[in-house]
């Protein structure tokens, strides 16, 4: 199953459309709670049509402040609501400071960061009574490292024993941008924690940096990473196009989907073959 | 708490430097990309504020508004988690630090409380009231939309272009702003006296045999045949406007 990023930009479309039809919707909760009127129609007609996903945005997991707990329980309302299958959330931090900054700043690859990061997913677990899926952010920059990045990864996957949102492209982008070979990053993830993939379009704005836009189409290497990605999971994960600006036609949006749906039954048929 | 005084100072140093610009050392940091982060932060922050409050972006210089988008990301520390909900912060910030924007725009207080309510009321939770739509509008009792808001400004910001508004446009402005079912905000221009009427329908259901009773028991006055009429006229017109949504029998 693909879905799609839910966006006020084709909600209407999306309802009445024959062509663009995802296998689910995904949204932020914060965009949506406590929002009601025009938006709050056209979105519960929308999951009449579909299955929800969530992917939050300013729960700031990795942040040093301490974790927001009134939104948290709104968070846990939001998806009783509106029945969502998954909550994923990045593995980053968007507040410091008691200040929101509304993007996902690196958090440093730090042992005692990975302790931090770890005990707070087990809590956000906790209240949310369900396990929550990491997403690995695309970063421009490191910050203080001292583990590796796949260590620091693994290590707080393995801690807080909770579900990882493999962002293709983020791997992708961090790769380039960090010159490392992305499929032995990929290889050295503990695959078996993967439950969710996101697949997107980037912004190379120099020879030596991709910016992780959402705002293009994915790119072929991308789509043979994906490829890579599903034979080395050998499983059916869902995954999620993601397209948050410059929205194309629906026609576009459709072939991506499609696309990406035919490589992973691609890949998974092979690897029936292999087995059989 | 985990996290060593060391990694939350680098955490934090990264954050302060996306909201004001100053960049401590940071091992490790690349400092060719670490300025993207600024940007991109900057860049959220400054189109959800230019989205709420459009009128204002479009009557300040773009070196007046690029400095109270940064002055007040710099300054203030955003609290709420909801990225739409933060431009109520720029307002309350900007009234709270009495900025001089505000003295040289008299009327630049009351424009971004104008556009902040018309947003916030488009985006704001459904709002339940016992109502039937079956009734008299002479003589049922009245249910006031619950969606709505009462305002009051100086200047007449909710009617008037911003850039033809001068300091003799100065009094007092009565305004309700409502949510009607297709979801769009509506504002209608209130008379004092009105805004005792909206204010009497906020406590409850009431005919207009009761509003009149109220309002001429508060006042101890008679209302004459024209004042009955304006606020009949009123209520007919709220009524098809749907600041008053339907009966209660």
């Amino acid at each position: 199953m693909t879905g799609i990023g839910y966006r006020k930009d084709f909600a209407e479309e999306l309802l009445q459309s024959e062509i663009l039809k995802p296998s689910f919707i995904e949204v932020a909760p914060e965009n949506w709670i406590g929002v009601g009127g025009y938006w709050k129609k056209q979105f519960q007609k929308a999951l009449e049509q579909y299955p929800l996903f969530t992917h939050g945005l300013s729960l700031s997991i990795g942040s040093p402040d301490e974790l927001d707990y009134d939104f948290l329980y709104k968070v846990k309302s939001f998806l009783k609501e509106t029945s969502s299958a998954v909550y994923s959330e990045h593995l980053s931090y968007s507040k410091c400071d008691n200040a929101h900054l509304y993007d996902l700043l690196p958090v440093p690859f730090t042992a005692d960061a990975v302790k931090h990061v770890a005990e707070r997913i087990k809590i956000v677990q906790d209240m949310l009574e369900r396990k929550i899926a990491i997403e690995i952010v695309s970063y421009y920059s490191p910050v203080a490292p001292e583990l590796s990045e796949t260590e620091f990864i693994t290590t707080i996957l393995e801690e807080a024993d909770c579900e990882l949102l493999l962002d293709v492209n983020n791997v992708y982008v961090n790769g380039f941008n960090h010159q490392y070979d992305a499929k032995s990053f990929i290889d050295r993830l503990p695959l078996e924690r993967v439950s969710y993939i996101h697949m997107a379009g980037h912004e190379k704005v120099s020879d030596t940096l991709i910016i992780d836009t959402h705002g293009e189409a994915i790119i072929d290497p991308v789509y043979d990473l994906f490829e890579y990605t599903i034979k080395r999971i050998n499983r059916d994960v869902p995954v999620l196009l993601e397209r948050d600006f410059n929205i194309p036609e629906m026609e576009e949006l459709q072939s991506e989907i499609d696309r990406l749906n035919n490589i992973k039954q691609s890949a998974l048929k092979k690897i029936d073959h292999v087995f059989i | 708490m985990s996290l060593s005084e060391t990694t939350k100072a680098y955490q934090s140093d990264l954050a302060a430097y996306c909201r004001t610009g100053t960049l401590p050392a940071i091992p490790g940091i690349r400092q060719d990309n670490i300025t993207h982060y600024r940007r991109l932060v900057y860049n959220i922050v400054d189109d959800m504020l230019e989205n709420a409050y459009p009128l204002t972006y479009g009557l300040l210089s773009a070196k007046e508004w690029k400095t109270i988008a940064n002055e007040f990301f710099c300054n203030h520390p955003c609290q709420n988690p909801q990225v739409w909900s933060m431009p109520k912060e720029f307002y309350e910030y900007l009234v709270k630090s009495r900025h001089s924007l505000l003295i040289k725009y008299p009327f630049l207080q009351d424009l971004l409380w104008f556009e902040w309510i018309e947003l916030e009321l488009f985006m704001m939770e459904d709002k339940k009231a016992e109502y039937t739509t079956n009734g008299d509008i002479l003589f049922s009792r009245l249910v006031l939309n619950p969606e709505y808001q009462l305002l009051s400004f100086k200047y007449p910001v909710h009617h008037k272009n911003a850039r033809y508004i001068t300091i003799t446009d100065q009094s007092d402005y009565f305004a309700a702003a409502h949510r009607n079912k297709e979801g769009s905000v509506v504002f209608t221009d209130l008379s004092p006296a009105l805004v005792r009427i909206i204010e009497y329908l906020a406590e409850g259901p009431l005919s207009v045999k009761e509003l009149f009773e109220k309002f001429q028991t508060e006042y101890s006055i008679q209302l004459d045949n024209e004042g009955q009429r304006a606020i009949i006229r009123f209520v007919e017109t709220a009524y098809q406007q749907q600041l008053i949504i339907g009966f209660k029998n």
